[in-house]
């Protein structure tokens, strides 16, 4: 009973959130709201008895992924005239809602074909994360390195000011 | 507590970041949209590591998590370049691949 009003505590956050990051014009508001729901899914994570799994959201997700662009944004600095002008914002909201309800329909009926009932089994401690991680899966755990290698190399390039423009 | 609700909640999730990608024109959104469908597909994956009860699942989710900051790093940077160019995060001003070229 603890576990299942968690749960929906948890979701309403999560849900409360993702609405709140589509519906507001205000960049840094649908931030926070992103900021919400990435810490709504840490405790999911924590709820699934993945711990280190939690962890690593609460350390990757909300404490850089969300701050580097609230930074972004902040250093961006949008005024109200050079954010986009959608005077039709809600209504476009309202018809691809209804056109994606069908696919969430189907999404959750194809997912619920997989299995209905938990195995009671231990949590996922960093042991076992860290044991699994360096045997089955140290092939795509070295390919993660090269891939954040070449995002960060990739970013600096992206990022740098051209020449001529200095 | 049964994976029931948990589906439930991935496919809302995925499915209001797909709202938010296609009826916002704020660069910011657009990208925090990705990054919450991404997200959702992490929570289905702690799921089935649950429901199966075995670590695999965890441990893709963490290799996941690695992807997603790589994802925002090059969005973001992305982001800074487009608005250095043009001085807008509206993502309709972004169409110079569309334009035509006349002089064939």
């Amino acid at each position: 009973m603890l576990e299942l009003s968690i749960f929906v505590i948890l979701a309403l956050f999560m849900i409360g959130g993702s609405v709140a990051m589509i519906t507001n014009k205000q960049t840094i508001f649908s931030a926070f709201g992103f900021l919400v729901a990435m810490i709504g899914l840490a405790g999911m994570f924590a709820l699934l008895d993945s711990r280190f799994l939690a962890l690593a959201q609460i350390m990757v997700s909300v404490g850089a992924i969300v701050v580097l662009s609230m930074l972004t944004i902040l250093t961006i600095n949008a005024k109200e005239e050079s954010l986009p002008h959608e005077p039709h914002k809600y209504k476009w909201i309202l018809v691809s809602t209804i056109l994606v309800m069908p696919f969430t329909f189907l999404l959750y009926k194809t997912l619920s074909s997989f299995g209905q009932n938990f195995e009671l089994t231990q949590s996922f401690t960093s042991k076992v994360i860290g044991k699994t991680l360096f045997t089955n899966w140290v092939l795509p755990f070295e390919i993660v390195s090269i891939l954040l290698l070449a995002a960060m190399l990739g970013a600096i390039v992206i990022a740098r000011k051209e020449e001529k423009e200095l | 507590m049964t994976p029931n609700m948990f589906y439930l909640l991935v496919s809302i999730l995925f499915s209001l970041g797909l709202i938010g990608l296609v009826s916002r024109r704020n660069l910011f959104i657009v990208y925090m949209s990705v990054e919450l469908m991404l997200s959702s597909v992490n929570l289905l994956l702690a799921t089935f590591s649950k429901l199966l009860g075995s670590p695999d699942g965890s441990v893709i989710a963490l290799l996941m998590i690695a992807v997603i900051a790589a994802e925002a790093a090059l969005f973001l940077a992305m982001i800074i370049h487009l608005y250095r160019a043009k001085k807008s995060i509206d993502s309709d001003n972004f169409v110079k691949l569309k334009e035509r070229t006349n002089h064939a």
